[in-house]
């Protein structure tokens, strides 16, 4: 393992030297067709850290996923590298754990077994994988609903199996696409909430994408802004609020701040997208 | 949801036997009110007593034949899947087949009855082989069918998981397949039955076909209902046995 990390060419990581990022992206773009939705894209994530992502829609936060899963390979010349090793989009399949911006429930599965779809697929044994499920049925407010089938539950409750479904899958990196963008305001409050305990407690390497400000500080270590298609990391805000965060922290005049100078970049860029689609 | 399904399962059969007993009422009035001979139509209580003086014979011909049906069944439907499962995992493939396969399937297979019978000769074998080729074609559209409307959206989930395409068929293609193969099954139950019949009645040694056949020839009226009835009978029953295997297993959707 450092055998192969000396080989690797050592160029200077930038703002995030102090350590290694565990995913790191430079000159990445996409295209699709005439489309272009990534345009020379830059990000490094750090160990342990939660990145929140805002950006307009149709801006390529979800192409941006689909290649971190490795569903989707960018245009060539870009860099890409897990743990600092250089990698192409489809070797990350199977190494990241994926929650794409539908829950995807499967009908014929009930709670548990859509929870422990990754598990077997990773070839776990069903007894072994419906044990380790259950176990974490409670955390995820799941407990007694562990034989219902996803045409008896909640949106909310739904998420959450597509949640359980993606901690299972025991990876460093999660990549959450608007997981709570469904859900009423009360409950996505709540999921927020219990997001940052469950967070804390597995210390997992999250990226978050999301439409909500509010939700994008509240959670994130840093949010990224993203411009109007092409996408591209329009500002990096480091969020400076001390954990553990409390529900009143939004009425906080640092949280006001941070948010204002969020919503003047957004602004600016879903101004963009509009008047690009104007014409 | 359990319980709303059989009782509506159960009304369904209700409504079922009321109208075949108001059918049997008006054949009967009708059969004796207007002395029909029995050329025209036989009276219920006759074809009735018909089939109890006759019944070893009958009960042996109806054996004769489900054996032909399931078993035609069941090489149909497993083939039927096997190969649109290959066709979906060789794409290439499928822009030939394809076309291919929808224009056999719109010729009556019946049309293929007297190579058949050259081929594999009177016996049963070549019963199996009719209904095999009926059940398999339409097995294998609809499995196509079902196979084809998969989310493409699921697929990316479960190959972010790191799913080989085997696993993506096994855990998903398969079971979003599920309810057009079982509805692709239990249209075909019937095909089987009628499939066996009409080819028993082109060259056989037994079953309800040639029974129909011979009844005929001796202008046995009579006995052509009886095996009639009997062969409805086969046929209600595999299609029930069938439609309660997909309200059981394919409870979504
Ligand atoms: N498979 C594809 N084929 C063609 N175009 C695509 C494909 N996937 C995405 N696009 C295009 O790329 C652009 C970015 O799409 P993407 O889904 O990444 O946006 P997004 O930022 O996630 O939007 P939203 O916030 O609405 O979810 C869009 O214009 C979209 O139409
Ligand atoms: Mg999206």
């Amino acid at each position: 393992m450092s055998s192969t990390a000396k080989l690797e060419p050592q160029e200077p990581i930038g703002a995030y030297a102090a350590e290694r990022p565990l995913i790191e992206l430079r000159n990445v773009s996409k295209t699709f067709g005439s489309v272009k939705a990534l345009s020379d894209l830059e990000v490094a994530i750090q160990p342990g850290e939660l990145v929140t992502v805002v950006g307009p829609s149709g801006c390529g936060k979800s192409t941006l996923f689909n290649i971190l899963a490795g569903l989707e390979e960018p245009d060539p010349g870009n860099i890409l590298r897990l743990k600092g090793k250089s990698s192409s989009a489809s070797d990350l399949l199977g190494k990241v754990s994926f929650m794409p911006q539908r829950d995807l429930l499967l009908p014929w599965r009930n709670v548990i077994d859509n929870a422990i779809l990754a598990l077997e697929v990773e070839g776990m044994s069903r007894t072994e994988a419906r044990k380790q499920a259950r176990e974490m049925l409670p955390e995820f407010g799941l407990a007694g609903f562990e034989a219902q089938y996803p045409n008896q539950l909640s949106g909310g409750m739904r998420q959450r199996v597509a949640l359980m479904r993606t901690f299972l899958f025991k990876r460093d990196l999660m990549l959450l696409d608007e997981p709570f963008g469904a859900l009423d305001a009360l409950t996505r409050t709540m999921m927020q909430r219990w997001l940052l305990d469950v967070w804390q407690k597995h210390k997992r390497t999250v990226l978050f994408i999301t439409h909500d400000v509010d939700e994008a500080i509240f959670l994130g270590d840093r949010v990224l802004v993203m411009t109007a298609r092409p996408g591209k990391v329009k500002l990096e805000q480091v969020v400076d609020l001390p954990r553990p965060r409390k529900a009143d922290i939004v009425t906080s005049s640092e949280f006001i701040a941070l948010k204002k100078t969020l919503l003047e970049a957004i602004e600016e860029e879903s101004m963009k997208s509009f008047q690009v689609s104007g014409h | 949801m359990m319980v709303s399904m059989n009782s509506e399962t159960s009304r369904q059969i209700a409504r079922g036997i009321a109208g075949a007993l108001l059918l049997a009422a008006i054949w009967e009035l009708s059969a004796r009110g207007l002395k029909l001979p029995a050329y025209v139509l036989p009276s219920v209580s006759s074809i009735l007593s018909g089939m109890v003086s006759d019944a070893g014979n009958l009960f042996a011909a109806a054996q004769f034949t489900a054996a032909e049906a399931l078993a035609g069944y069941a090489v149909g439907c497993l083939i039927g899947m096997a190969a649109a499962v290959l066709i979906t995992m060789i794409p290439a493939a499928r822009a030939v087949v394809l076309p291919l396969a929808t224009a056999i399937n719109s010729v009556p297979v019946v049309a293929y009855s007297p190579l058949v019978l050259l081929w594999f000769g009177m016996g049963m074998a070549s019963k199996i082989v009719m209904v095999a080729i009926a059940v398999s074609f339409t097995i294998f559209l609809s499995t196509i069918a079902g196979l084809d409307r998969v989310d493409r959206r699921s697929v990316d989930l479960i190959r972010s998981f790191g799913a080989s395409r085997l696993a993506v068929l096994w855990r998903l293609r398969l079971p979003t397949a599920l309810p057009l193969i079982i509805a692709g099954m239990r249209v075909s139950t019937v095909r089987s039955v009628l499939v066996a019949i009409v080819t028993e009645m082109l060259g056989a040694y037994g079953g309800l076909g040639w029974v129909i056949y011979q009844a005929v020839l001796q202008i046995d009226f009579v006995k052509v209902w009886a095996a009639i009835i009997v062969a409805s009978a086969i046929s209600l029953a595999f299609f029930g046995a069938i439609s309660f295997i997909e309200r059981r297993y394919v409870f979504w959707k």
